[in-house]
């Protein structure tokens, strides 16, 4: 009933059992108790669990944990290292790019994904790719400020 | 999720295999349209076969001859980013990059796209317009239908049982039939289309040599015009003329009262959206 | 004042940044349960039977409640009128009501034992539209009705028996009548507005446990520690201090978290499986639970040729849903600000709150106003047109102003709205009369300007404490039971805590709701944190305050009065070096430098209105602003885009402007959703578009290409640094300024009923044309 499967999961390869009938989501936040990727929607439409798979964002939430076998996760968890933010961190931080934070771990990783494929984004650009990240705060302004400083750096 | 047995083929024909040993069970994609099928109770499956440990079908050949060739485990961001794509069908590139959003542009494959069926979807309709056909494959072999065929209605696809979808193939097309594709929401910029135009022609000398044009999300499938196309074959497209198509192919839509608008809107919408489109055609 | 002002960086910023916050669905215990609930498929229907035998054997179900298991308690509860059931006990009033709850091993095996509860039910005549549901020959969905005192004024409702009105409110002034006879014109309209969702992207959650010696502990997102508690305390017939409510940091809110709803059901629950039980809601059950109420605003102006409003009479409608939660608190409130933030001589106001068979309602973002806002904004527009008059002008003709007398009948102090409404027009480029006669743009795209303003009532009377601890390090905790959902309110309370006492802001802490520590709060909501909230924390921080500067006057041979407390220490005004750090004090006070200092107090407003003459004193501060938006109008495809927006804000004193900013931006975005596109959807009752694939929120896309928030200070002289409150006061007057943009870009053409949809605008244009 189990599968077997093995990913490397925020630079660390892990041996794990999933359910056929478990999501990505599910995995990291109930087995392996990764708890910054949230579910706000459930069908793919908030951001709010986006990951990285290979470097590339995907829902978690719509995702089969199965599938995450032999690929790369990155998740909100894994972007600090040795102690230092990650740019995008840092770039949050500076124009503080978040009011209740729920949606904020999936905006960071949507701009992760973003600046991965295009490392200097127009605003159009970056409208056009984070418009799949939902914030009912309302913070889209300040984000589009920490994209355009990480563009520009 | 209520649990379901899943069943993990290293290749098509292992599926195809699956599939026809297993009369109940389906196959999983990307899984964005199923599993929000299946979170909402509308499909309770018992098993599902997942493609998704496949590591062919995903690739994007490009031959003068014979056109294009996507597998149908190609993630719709990988035909929108394709090279191949972008030089040879940039419309299908654009029609594929207004799909949702990126995640889901990232996970949800163009063959498991074709056979949901979904009418409110952008890819189908561009590659109506660029006369696409599907490779199904089974047990007993394989066959190519056209993509006009092969959408039946609203959710409804020509996958017989034992079937699935295992390419996309895309003709040649003349190299100067430039157009585009058009996706309209009446709300967030975020919706599913309310109507989704492709249009594309070639022109000389301000004579259009070919039209074609193909309006979808409005009818339980997208419908392709070719009244209207015939309309235009030798013409110059004047506004007049443009106005004339337009109007036919508003005549020719079957509109449904959604949430995203009365039917009669759509109707009216389809008449400007295409007259948009095909003046677009012209003035590029 | 060092910190008050300045946009200090904001509490908890690094664990949002790294996914380290635990908000409620994030939180585990253990030997935690999971819940689901089974949920009414009928709008209205008795319940015949509920069995959930054979559900309890599913192996991996450890308990279930159903109506059986209500003997003890006093089941029913509400803020205002006892009307809603921990679990449905004889009836279901709405589709998605809870039936029964499940506890399981897992999420799946709970959803698993759903289909096993067998229900029969006997389906009954429902009503979904609210002009329906208040005639005296509609179903009825509560035959009969309990009171609470959960804190608010009862009497101050006008309660209704026998039908669907749960309760009237009616206030007036002048010569309704006679104001009309005395009109040039009239005009007379009805406005719509569909129910709304709050959005909150994190859904309803808690976790709930019973200590061995029968104290409920609870961990909830909730806007409102206190008052779920005393409901709780209410429910279970215990005391207060044995109902611990513990809240995190919410992932959003917006009023949909404010009173208990799945908390009573979880905490039953928790009882009988007697093991710790978590519910998190999905997103389609998120619908299902609260949501902004519809209405239908029907709205008459009598007024002078040279535009002076001389008489309005409106009549409020509002679907409360199901259960009445604060439903009757909002027909109040949105009663006395329908005929909008001016001075008319005559008005009669009047509002219903009326039952459906949808689901339960409650507070919501500028929810008070919004409904009656967007009818008497889009009024004024249309009646400057008429009256040829520049609709800004109309509108400052009639403005309220310091010291006016309202409908209430109180005299209104810290009146901003005329700067709001100047600086927004200023900031939108607005031209005068111009803006209401552009000439055809002689292509498919049209472009106006619309303005409107809005006034709003905080709740009053209310109360809330706050203790101030002071540790012989010189560091802080205050502990308050405000909850920070996002607005920023652990940092704000610092600011002014910090100035109180003359700490840097790091030396500062808020702590999170917890009612076995943090005292009594009225709730997180109404705006009324900063206000409320600050000023119990500033005066208990004074109380620490004066004891620090009666130790620091003995020891320096000083005046009090000569004396600052400032970076951490004590010193004498101008000679710095005759100082004593907090440790020293301590020392001085209590001979070691340990211990404590404590200051707490108990803010009380005063006020309230009589339920019969609707006059009295409303609110004990008033929020006024304005909008202004330039909108592009696709003529041919009726889409809009709105391509700039101007927010004001009347706050009085901005403790956190960027904070400030960041609320302007929420409001604004929720506006214009509720503009354009956002709408729940039934038939007969069924929900249609209950999940985020078909009800939309804005997206970075929606956003204006051009948004500036303005932040206008008129003191009030009872607030924290002259501080009022802003959370909701920018979103009423979104919807009705894109409206006007609208109506303005379509030389007069007007659509009543939100969301202003494409297919409106486009049946509104071929109407007109074919009037013409």
């Amino acid at each position: 009933m189990g599968i077997n499967i093995s990913a490397t999961i925020n630079g660390r390869q892990k041996a794990l059992t999933v359910r056929p009938n478990q999501t990505l989501l599910e995995l990291l936040r109930d087995d392996l108790l990764l708890k910054g990727s949230v579910e706000g929607c459930g069908v793919g439409v908030c951001g709010s669990c986006t990951v990285l798979i290979d470097g590339r964002p995907v829902s978690s939430c719509l995702m089969l944990a199965t599938n995450a076998d032999g690929k790369e996760v990155t998740t909100i968890e894994g972007l600090v290292r040795h102690g230092e933010l990650d740019p995008v961190q840092k770039a949050f931080l500076n124009h503080q790019a978040f009011q209740c934070g729920y949606c904020t771990p999936g905006m960071i990783m949507a701009v992760k994904g973003l600046l991965a494929s295009n490392p200097r984004p127009t605003e159009e650009q970056a409208r056009d790719y984070l418009s799949g990240n939902l914030c009912r705060c309302g913070t889209y302004q300040e984000v589009l400020a920490a994209v355009k400083e990480l563009a520009e750096g | 999720m209520r649990y379901f047995e899943l069943a993990e083929p290293s290749t098509l024909e292992e599926a195809c295999g699956l599939l026809n040993d297993n009369g109940e069970a389906k196959v999983i994609a990307g899984g964005t349209a199923l599993l929000t099928l299946i979170k909402h109770g509308i499909f309770i499956p018992k098993t599902l076969i997942n493609l998704k440990k496949i590591k062919t079908a995903g690739d994007i050949t490009y031959d003068g001859q014979k056109g294009l060739r996507i597998g149908a485990l190609a993630a719709i961001y990988d035909v929108e980013s394709s090279p191949l794509v972008r030089q040879y069908y940039p419309v299908l590139a654009e029609a594929c990059h207004v799909v949702a959003n990126i995640r889901i542009r990232n996970m949800a494959t163009i063959g498991g796209n074709l056979a949901h069926g979904d009418y409110q979807s952008d890819p189908p309709t561009a590659l109506l317009a660029l006369d696409a056909g599907v490779e199904l494959m089974s047990r007993s072999g394989e066959r190519e239908v056209k993509v006009a065929d092969f959408l039946r209605g609203s959710y409804e696809t020509a996958l017989q049982p034992g079937e699935l979808v295992s390419a996309l193939v895309v003709p040649p097309v003349a190299s100067d039939l430039r157009g585009s594709y058009i996706k309209f929401t009446t709300g967030s910029s975020e919706e599913r289309p309310c109507a989704g135009i492709a249009a594309l022609a070639s022109m000389e000398n301000g004579v259009c040599r070919e039209l074609r044009l193909v309006v979808g999300a409005v009818s339980p499938k997208p419908v392709r015009m070719r009244r209207g196309e015939t309309m235009a074959r030798g013409e110059k497209l004047t506004p007049e003329l443009i106005e004339r198509i337009a109007a036919e192919a508003s005549r020719n839509v079957e509109p449904i009262d959604d949430l995203r608008g009365s039917a009669e809107y759509k109707r009216h919408l389809v008449k400007i959206l295409v007259g948009r489109a095909v003046n677009a055609c012209v003035r590029n | 004042m060092t910190l008050v002002g300045t946009d200090v960086t904001m509490v908890g910023g690094l664990a949002k940044v790294t996914g380290a916050v635990n908000y409620a669905p994030d939180l585990v215990f253990p030997h935690m349960l999971y819940a689901k609930a089974l949920r009414s498929p009928y709008p209205h229907a008795k319940l015949l039977r509920v069995d959930a035998r054979k559900a309890e054997r599913l192996s991996g179900v450890v308990a279930i409640i159903t109506r059986d298991d209500l003997t003890g308690l006093n089941p029913y509860f509400g803020p205002v009128v006892d009307d809603q059931p921990v679990v449905a006990t004889d009836r279901v009033r709405h589709v998605g009501e809870p039936v029964a709850v499940v506890a399981a091993e897992s999420r799946e095996i709970a959803e698993e034992a759903l289909d096993l509860i067998e229900v029969d039910y006997e389906e009954l005549p429902a009503v979904f539209d609210v002009l329906a549901a208040a005639k005296p020959d509609a179903p009825v969905l509560h035959t009969q009705r309990q009171e609470t005192n959960a804190g608010v004024h009862r009497e101050e409702f006008n309660f209704q028996l026998g039908g669907n009105v749960c309760s009237v409110f009616h206030v007036e002034d002048g010569d309704i009548e006679k104001g009309f006879r005395a009109a040039d014109e009239i005009v007379e309209n009805t406005y719509t507005l569909p129910p709304i969702q709050h959005g909150h992207i994190e859904p309803h959650a808690a976790t709930a446990y019973w200590e061995p010696s029968g104290k409920l502990v609870i961990h909830s997102a909730s806007q409102n520690p206190s008052g779920v508690q005393e409901q709780l305390a209410q429910i279970f017939r215990l005391p207060e201090n044995q109902v611990r409510v513990i809240v995190p940091l919410l992932g959003g809110a917006y009023g949909g978290k404010t009173h208990a709803r799945i908390e009573p059901a979880i905490a039953l629950l928790a009882r009988k499986a007697r093991r710790p039980v978590q519910w998190v809601l999905t997103r389609d059950e998120v619908f299902l639970t609260g949501r902004r109420y519809g209405a239908v605003v029907k709205i008459k102006t009598g007024f002078k040729r040279d535009g002076t409003l001389v008489a309005r009479e409106v009549v409020l409608f509002y679907d409360i849903g199901a259960y009445a939660l604060n439903g009757p608190v909002n027909a109040k409130t949105g009663c006395y600000v329908a005929s909008g933030p001016y001075n008319i001589p005559n008005r009669s106001l009047t509002t219903y709150s009326v039952y459906t068979n949808l689901p339960p309602t409650g507070p919501f973002r500028g929810v008070r106003v919004s409904h009656g806002c967007w009818a008497y904004e889009s009024e004024m527009d249309d009646i400057a047109r008429r009256v040829e008059l520049d609709p800004l002008e109309l509108r400052l003709k009639h403005l309220v102003k310091e010291g006016d007398i309202f409908v209430t009948g109180e005299k209104l102090v810290s009146v901003g709205i005329a700067d709001c409404l100047r600086r927004t027009a200023d900031a939108i480029g607005w031209r005068g009369k111009e803006e209401q006669a552009r000439p055809p743009s002689g292509s498919n795209l049209v472009r106006g300007k619309g303005l409107a303003v809005t006034i709003k009532s905080t709740t009053t009377p209310t109360t809330s404490s706050a203790s101030v601890r002071l540790n012989a390090d010189g560091s802080a905790m205050l502990l308050t039971s405000s909850v920070d959902m996002g607005q920023g309110a652990q940092t704000s309370l610092a600011q002014i805590v910090g100035d109180e006492l003359g700490l840097p802001f790091e030396k500062v802490s808020v702590s999170l709701p917890d009612t076995d520590v943090t005292p009594y709060d009225k709730s997180t909501s109404s705006s009324r944190t900063t206000f409320h909230m600050g000023q119990a924390a500033q005066k208990a921080a004074r109380e620490i305050r004066s004891q620090l500067l009666d130790v620091g006057a003995k020891q320096l041979e000083a005046r009090v009065e000569d004396l600052e407390l400032r970076d951490g220490a004590l010193c004498i005004r101008g000679t710095p070096d005759k100082r004593m750090t907090i440790a020293e004090i301590f020392k001085a006070r209590f001979g070691s430098t340990v211990g404590s200092m404590f200051g707490g107090h108990c803010f009380h407003t005063q006020g309230g209105l009589n339920p019969k003459t609707g006059k009295g004193k409303a609110a004990v501060f008033w929020f006024f602003s304005a909008c202004g938006a330039e909108v592009e109008v696709d003529i041919e495809t009726g889409k809009v885009r709105v391509l700039r927006a101007i927010t004001a804000v009347d706050v009085g004193k901005a403790i956190h402007p960027r904070m400030c900013g960041l609320q302007n931006q929420g409001s604004l975005l929720a506006g214009l959703g509720s503009a354009l596109f956002e709408e729940m959807v039934y038939d007969n009752g069924q929900p249609i578009n209950s999940n985020f694939l078909e009800y939309m929120l804005p997206s970075l896309e929606d956003h204006p290409r051009e948004f500036h928030s303005l932040l206008i200070e008129t003191p009030h002289p009872e607030g924290p640094w002259g501080a009022k409150g802003i959370g909701e006061a920018a979103l009423p007057p979104v919807a009705p300024a894109i409206g006007n943009a609208i109506a303005n870009a379509l030389e007069g053409v007007r659509i009543r009923d939100l969301p202003i949809k494409p297919d409106k605008i486009v049946e509104a244009l071929n109407f007109s044309k074919e009037r013409s």
